[in-house]
């Protein structure tokens, strides 16, 4: 990591060449309440000042909710051809806990197998993040997500009078030569830094008891009891899926054009809280109940990939308690199964 | 970026989505549901590349429908072709069965790194038990015990069936019955008027079997319902936990541990199983 400072008159420029270099996208507003991360043809367009974003802008690049896979012809002869698109983009102004769902996201889709489609996609990506202003809903602390140490090009952070900036890859480097002025970061910028990053900490105001989580789930798991109170009111609608950062199920279908000569693989998002993700032919359901589904989400999201990768695949960006119609509430259900337990 | 890849696909085609082009060669009907596929790839390098363990499964594309896992049920040494038993009950195997010998199709794999163990399993005694359709992944393992028949000591298999018509792979019966080195017990649920063998859940002819603890091992495949009651009377019989295998099914899109449909707690059917030892069954959740 090398350490930068950038003036704040520099800054507005820098901004400018990169939106006039490269496909670039940014967080615009959207109405009152919401940001968008969308394709930024004018700086007047940007507003990094954001709190809430729409679908998650890491995952809707990279993994974007349909996708062709692989194309084919049906003649005489047939042809298959893998479809993986890519193109050079800046994604400007992604927050930390975001890029550390992409990060999740990263070690998910190259584990086992190699998925190309992410992957040339995520090579392609200049990340350049920011702080935003967490929701109330957010707990990324707890989930160790608040900060970012990888998965980014730059990270930006915004100090009184001028900008720190951590380096983290030789392309980002690069760019921040080619396209602005800055100075080394000395003693008086990392002090800086350090009392922002104290400040920026406190604005988080959810605490989740995560820490037993990964025995007590064991024992509540059985608890019908318990599960049936927590999903009671669970409309099993998914929109807890689409809003998450992290997750990544996905459907995939064939498909032949009305010329009957081409066809093709899509993949679409599925959801975990979908009635149908456990059906297979033949009527059986190996997940019929939301209970059981709503569980899974959460073994998903706070235990499996501690077995698998060591990490959390939650980041506690609450999203999901925001869109949730019945009001199911992760931060406050990994709260509740600790006193469970504990009682 | 520190993306640290490891390429673990066994095509260097750039993409894991992409199937390779095959040919049905043979179609039987072996059941009133069911039908048995000799499939070859269309391109040598890829059959002779295609070595596969038994209990694994490829994904098949119907060109234009769709794609869906399937067990291979022949004998990994025949490197000719490679067999699918299909039964018509959806999309992609109704499409399946309105084909003709010579169509082609797509075929991802084999996938599964949880296959039958059959190196661990030798200089043992095997006991095979399978219900319906499970039957199909186990033929791949029967057939290769078969090849290797002096590597294994006695040789069960019990295998339940609805209907006597039902019956899968009733030529290979036959065969296994007239061989005195493996014996086979069919059972079936609803016995028709000339019906002479077993009746029953196929559970039920566990306690018959009288195998030695310390050198058994038993595999099971069979319908979901099935599990539990075969697992309470291995139980039973004290097999270790750690030589009992079992092939799950799961819905899966990928094959590839990308989808996830196949999850269960931190396993995925398709690229930790298909087949799991008891032991892991029994600590992971909702598996059975
Ligand atoms: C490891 C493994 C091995 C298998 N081996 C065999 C085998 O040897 N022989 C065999 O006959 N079968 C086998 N199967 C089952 C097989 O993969 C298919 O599930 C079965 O053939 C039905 O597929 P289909 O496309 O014809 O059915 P469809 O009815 O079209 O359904 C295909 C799958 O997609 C889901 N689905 C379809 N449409 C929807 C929808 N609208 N909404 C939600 N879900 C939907 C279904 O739940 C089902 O799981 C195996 C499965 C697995 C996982
Ligand atoms: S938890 Fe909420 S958002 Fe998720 S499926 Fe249930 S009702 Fe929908
Ligand atoms: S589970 Fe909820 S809080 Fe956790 S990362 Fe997903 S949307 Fe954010």
């Amino acid at each position: 990591m090398l350490y930068k400072v950038m003036g704040r008159d520099v800054f507005k420029d820098f901004v400018k060449s990169l939106i006039s270099n490269y496909e670039f996208i940014g967080p615009k507003r959207k109405d009152k309440a919401v940001h968008d991360f969308v394709p930024i043809k004018d700086i007047s367009e940007l507003d990094i000042n954001y709190k809430r974003t729409t679908i998650p802008p890491a995952k809707k690049i990279l993994f974007p909710p349909d996708e062709k896979l692989v194309a084919y012809e049906v003649n005489e002869k047939i042809k298959v051809r893998p479809v993986v698109e890519s193109s050079e983009k800046v994604l400007f102004g992604i927050n930390a806990w975001d890029i550390n769902g992409m990060n999740f996201l990263d070690r998910f889709f190259v584990t086992d197998f190699v998925d190309e489609n992410y992957l040339e996609r995520r090579k392609k990506l200049i990340v350049i993040g920011m702080d935003s202003e967490p929701t109330e809903t957010n707990f990324s602390p707890s989930m160790d997500s608040e900060y970012a140490k990888d998965g980014f090009d730059l990270y930006i952070t915004e100090l009184k009078d001028r900008y720190f900036i951590r380096i983290n890859t030789a392309r980002g480097d690069e760019i921040l030569k080619k396209y602005s002025v800055t100075e080394n970061a000395l003693v008086k910028d990392f002090k800086d830094y350090n009392n922002y990053m104290d400040n920026y900490r406190k604005k988080f105001k959810l605490d989740v008891n995560i820490k037993d989580f990964y025995d007590n789930f064991e024992l509540i798991y059985d608890d019908d009891e318990f599960w049936e109170k927590v999903a009671k009111n669970c409309y099993s609608c998914g929109s807890c899926n689409l809003a998450c950062p992290t997750c990544f199920c996905f459907n995939v279908k064939d498909d032949i054009e009305l010329n009957l000569k081409d066809g093709n693989k899509t993949r679409e998002w599925d959801s975990c809280m979908l009635p149908e993700y456990g059906l297979v032919a033949g009527g059986h359901n190996f997940r019929p109940d939301k209970e059981n589904r709503l569980k899974q989400r959460y073994r998903c999201k706070l235990k499996t990939f501690l077995d698998k990768f060591g990490r959390y695949a939650c980041v506690g960006c609450g999203r999901c308690i925001e869109v949730c119609l019945a009001k199911i509430n992760i931060a406050d259900n990994i709260n509740s199964i600790k006193k469970e337990v504990s009682v | 970026m520190t993306l640290n890849v490891k390429y673990n696909n066994k095509s260097n085609k750039s993409s894991i989505y992409v199937p390779e082009l095959a040919r049905i060669n043979k179609i039987q009907q072996i059941s009133p549901t069911e039908k048995l596929f000799d499939i070859v790839f269309e391109d040598d390098k890829n059959q002779n590349n295609f070595n596969f363990e038994p209990g694994q499964f490829v994904e098949l594309t119907v060109f234009g429908l769709g794609e869906a896992p399937f067990s291979i049920c022949s004998n990994p040494e025949n490197k000719d072709f490679f067999q699918l038993c299909i039964r018509d009950i959806g999309n992609v195997s109704g499409a399946l069965h309105r084909m003709k010998e010579g169509s082609k199709i797509g075929i991802r794999g084999p996938y599964g790194n949880g296959y039958f163990p059959y190196e661990k399993m030798r200089n043992h005694n095997i006991i095979l038990i399978a219900g319906g359709l499970g039957l199909a992944p186990l033929m791949s393992l029967v057939k290769y015990i078969l090849h290797h028949r002096e590597d294994y000591k006695e040789v069960m298999i019990i295998y339940g069936a609805v209907n006597p018509e039902n019956i899968l792979f009733k030529d290979d019966i036959q065969y296994f019955s007239s061989r005195n080195d493996i014996s086979i017990c069919v059972t079936v649920d609803n016995p028709d008027a000339e019906w002479t063998g077993e009746v029953g859940v196929c559970t039920k002819l566990i306690p018959r079997v009288d195998f030695p603890v310390e050198d058994t091992c038993a595999v099971v495949c069979g319908p979901p319902v099935m599990y539990k009651f075969v697992i309470i009377e291995l139980e039973k019989k004290n097999y270790s936990s750690e030589k009992v295998f079992l092939s799950l099914e799961r819905r899966m899109e990928c094959g590839v541990g990308k989808c996830n449909h196949c999850h269960i707690g931190d396993k995925l059917v398709c690229v930790d199983g298909p087949v799991f030892s008891l032991w892991q069954i029994k600590n992971l959740k909702e598996a059975i």
